[in-house]
């Protein structure tokens, strides 16, 4: 059980407190749950080999000119977590309260001493440290990959960290989408339905609008921006580029001009983006589970 | 008297006393250096041992000025105003020293070095703090060559050119170090032979304006906003560079503007914005142009084409994992341009074919045909969607509907096999050890996290069951 060999870390410091108590129990539960589940082992092994497969075919083409795989890797992982964490953050988080209520566990719970808050937050931090352990050991196989083949260098191995902590920042806001779903549906079958709905419309449909936008309505630079920010999946990308490349040149004029404008700030506003992406539709999800009467 | 000259006057009265900054106390004047040269006959040595020399140097006889040998170099110092040295008389040479502190101002031309007189050999100095480095002014065949020019820390357009040639015909620029400077550039010059320099943190690494039967070689080029740019000029040769990370809104490994009988070959162009980029070049397009042999690899675009460039040859290049391999800026094909010359093409390390017949060509063509990268080319801001999944989607469907698949922008009809091009000495990023901490840092995560969820288990403790005995068994 977390709870016992986290509350001995925290008691050095303060008694923990009955809300931290709970909420670290409903998390153990959670994660627990998620490992023994089959889809953190399908998840990982899918991110594992999808990263490995990138990696090492990465690694093999760049040995015929004596180049380095210069950013070649990342791009490729890049791509990777863009398809796989939002799809595995989405259907967790969706997984999270809505069959329970069906099988009428969340009922069981809640007559115990839980407010529904903690345990909305014991769900969301025992699923992110779950996605946290599937996202570090994707990506920690590609750098031992890496390292065995000696065509990992140190830029990769900073690109790999900062993948694999931007990678947790966007599976947070996705898994906060994703309880938001669960909380609202009244059924998991229809939870996990929505979320996989809402993956292929973040992935897929808004990069087709925005593509549809900037051919049709000539859009400006800003705005392009500005709708780049907005979505969280584009934010873990520049943000991943920008941190391992220190420019966004690959991104073309909006690359450039985001750069250009923003030196100092710009790391700042993709964090706000996500930071707003993981807690605001956590919030209205705990809004919403607080205040609905029975389950 | 005229009303417009009256007021260009009154405007001069007014701005000129505050336009030239106010001269410190002794700065400006005259080398202590100036009498051993007015003593000495032309053709003499003068060795000049180390130490100090203000002021500013005017060199009107043909003499050699050598540093002494030893550990201290003498210092040739402007104090921050005006010129260093200006070189007046017909094959003089300047060896060794330190020349540094020139002033700041670009309508000034404050150099480092000026040179108005044929056959001068500046070699082996050192310039730092200087506004412009070595400027040749109508000054043939002359000498540039082991020297280490750097830059005022100003603003880049604010700085000076570490190195520029005004018809300065048959010069050699060899072994330079330039570094942090505006950019080394050839104006009108004719002959020069540009060989083993390094240009790092320039704006333009080279640049050559209106310069006929110039060769570039040997030079590595990296970190500037451009590596070599070409315009106006015929009959150059480019080969043997290192031309690495050229980066920023320009970003152009090798640029050529309306430039025409060149010949580019064995030169690797690496993690630049752009490898290659032409621009109506060959202008005539009978010349006989050629690109061959290049590495041109992990560019975010190998070869960047605008639509009206015909009349180019390549073969033998190596375009390796360039997220762009080639790239029409709007719309169009390179169909006038020949991707291979007798039989034989270049390599793509995006080329899905085969080669039964082992004669090392691939026996189906290479064809760029890739929707994304057409829509990218005519409209530059879909790059914001590069490496978005959104990308392979629409790869995806561009090649499972024929409807609506894009022409070819060329085909390499013989393809080859395996890499032909310029081999590199990788570029120094070392730090193997690194990625062995970073994959344990990454596979440590996933067990601590597991290894706290089944601590218990793990340990077969019984842990106190707090609150509700549900969370502890049911899970099972």
């Amino acid at each position: 059980m977390i709870a016992a060999p986290l509350e001995r870390v925290v008691r050095v410091f303060a008694r923990p407190a009955p809300w931290w108590s709970n909420i670290s129990a409903v998390a153990a539960r959670e994660l627990r749950d998620a490992v023994r589940a089959r889809w953190f082992l399908l998840y990982t092994l899918a991110f594992a080999g999808l990263g490995l497969g990138i990696s090492y075919i990465s690694a093999a083409g760049s040995g015929a000119a004596g180049l380095s795989g210069y950013g070649r890797t990342t791009a490729g992982l890049i791509n990777l977590v863009l398809l796989v964490v939002p799809l595995m953050a989405l259907t967790a988080g969706a997984g999270s309260i809505a069959p329970d209520r069906e099988r009428g566990m969340l009922s069981y719970l809640l007559a115990q001493s839980v407010s529904r808050w903690e345990v909305l937050l014991g769900k969301y931090l025992g699923l992110s440290l779950a996605l946290l352990a599937c996202i570090c050991l994707g990506l920690g196989v590609c750098a031992g990959v890496l390292a065995l083949t000696g065509a990992g260098t140190s830029t990769d191995a900073r690109s790999l960290l900062w993948l694999g902590g931007l990678a947790f920042g966007l599976a947070l806001g996705m898994l906060s989408i994703g309880m938001l779903v669960s909380v609202l549906a009244h059924k998991g079958s229809v939870a996990t339905g929505t979320a996989v709905f809402l993956w292929l419309l973040m992935v897929f449909a808004s990069d087709l609008g925005v593509m549809a936008g900037v051919l049709a309505l000539r859009m400006r630079i800003e705005t392009l921006l500005a709708v780049g920010l907005a979505n969280p999946l584009q934010v873990f990308k520049m943000w991943s580029l920008h941190a391992i490349d220190a420019s966004l040149d690959v991104l073309g004029s909006v690359g450039l001009y985001a750069a250009d404008t923003y030196p100092h700030g710009l790391a700042w506003m993709f964090a706000a983006s996500l930071a707003a992406w993981a807690v605001v539709p956590l919030v209205v999800a705990g809004l919403v589970f607080s205040r609905r009467s029975g389950v | 008297m005229n009303p417009s000259r009256f007021i260009m006057g009154l405007l001069g009265a007014l701005v000129l006393p505050c336009g030239a900054p106010a001269q410190p106390p002794g700065a400006g004047g005259v080398s202590p250096l100036a009498s051993r040269i007015a003593a000495a006959a032309p053709g003499d040595t003068i060795e000049v041992g180390p130490g100090t020399y203000p002021g500013r140097l005017v060199i009107d006889k043909a003499v050699r000025l050598v540093a002494r040998p030893g550990p201290d170099r003498p210092m040739l110092d402007a104090q921050g105003y005006g010129d260093a040295v200006e070189i007046r008389a017909e094959n003089v040479e300047l060896r060794g020293f330190i020349i540094e502190r020139t002033g700041s101002e670009l309508d000034g031309e404050n150099v480092g070095v000026r040179v108005l007189a044929n056959g001068a050999v500046i070699q082996d100095n050192e310039l730092r703090d200087v506004l412009f480095g070595v400027d040749c002014k109508a000054a043939l065949r002359c000498v540039i060559r082991n020297n280490v020019i750097g830059a005022k820390d100003l603003d880049i357009a604010r700085r000076g050119d570490a190195i520029r040639l005004w018809r300065s015909d048959g010069t050699l620029i060899e072994g330079n170090t330039i570094r942090d400077g505006r950019d080394s550039i050839l104006w009108y010059s004719k002959g020069v032979i540009v060989r083993n320099n390094l240009a790092e943190r320039c704006r333009y690494g080279f640049h050559l304006m209106y310069s006929n039967d110039v060769t570039i070689e040997g030079n590595t080029l990296r970190a500037n906003s451009v590596g070599i740019y070409f315009m106006y000029s015929t009959g150059v040769t480019v080969r043997n560079n290192i031309i690495d990370r050229n980066r920023g809104p320009s970003g152009y490994g090798i640029g050529l503007k309306d430039t025409d009988a060149f010949v580019i070959e064995n030169n690797i162009l690496s993690g630049n914005r752009v490898g290659m980029y032409l621009d109506n070049s060959p202008v005539v397009r009978t010349n006989r142009v050629l690109i061959a042999r290049n590495t041109i690899a992990v560019n975010d675009v190998g070869m960047q084409f605008l639509p009206s460039v015909k009349g180019n040859t390549l073969t033998g290049n190596t375009m390796l994992d360039n997220f762009e391999q080639i790239s029409v800026l709007g719309r169009g094909d390179l169909s006038d341009n020949e991707f291979d010359l007798d039989g034989a093409g270049n390599f793509w390390g995006d080329y899905a074919g085969y080669d039964a017949d082992h004669d090392g060509v691939g026996d189906t063509e290479y064809e760029s045909q890739t929707l994304f990268e057409n829509l990218m080319d005519r409209e530059p801001k879909l790059r914001l969607l590069m490496f978005s999944p959104v990308q392979q989607a629409i790869e995806f469907v561009g090649r499972a509907l024929p409807a609506i698949r894009p022409e070819p922008k060329f085909s390499d009809l013989y393809p080859l096999m395996r890499p032909a091009g310029a081999t590199l000495v990788a570029p120094a990023r070392a730090g193997g050890g690194n990625i062995w901490i970073a994959a344990a840092a990454l596979l440590g995560v996933p067990s601590m996290i597991v290894g706290f969820a089944f601590a218990d288990r793990l340990l077969a403790r019984p842990a106190a069951r707090r609150n509700c005995p549900a969370m502890g068994g049911a899970t099972a």
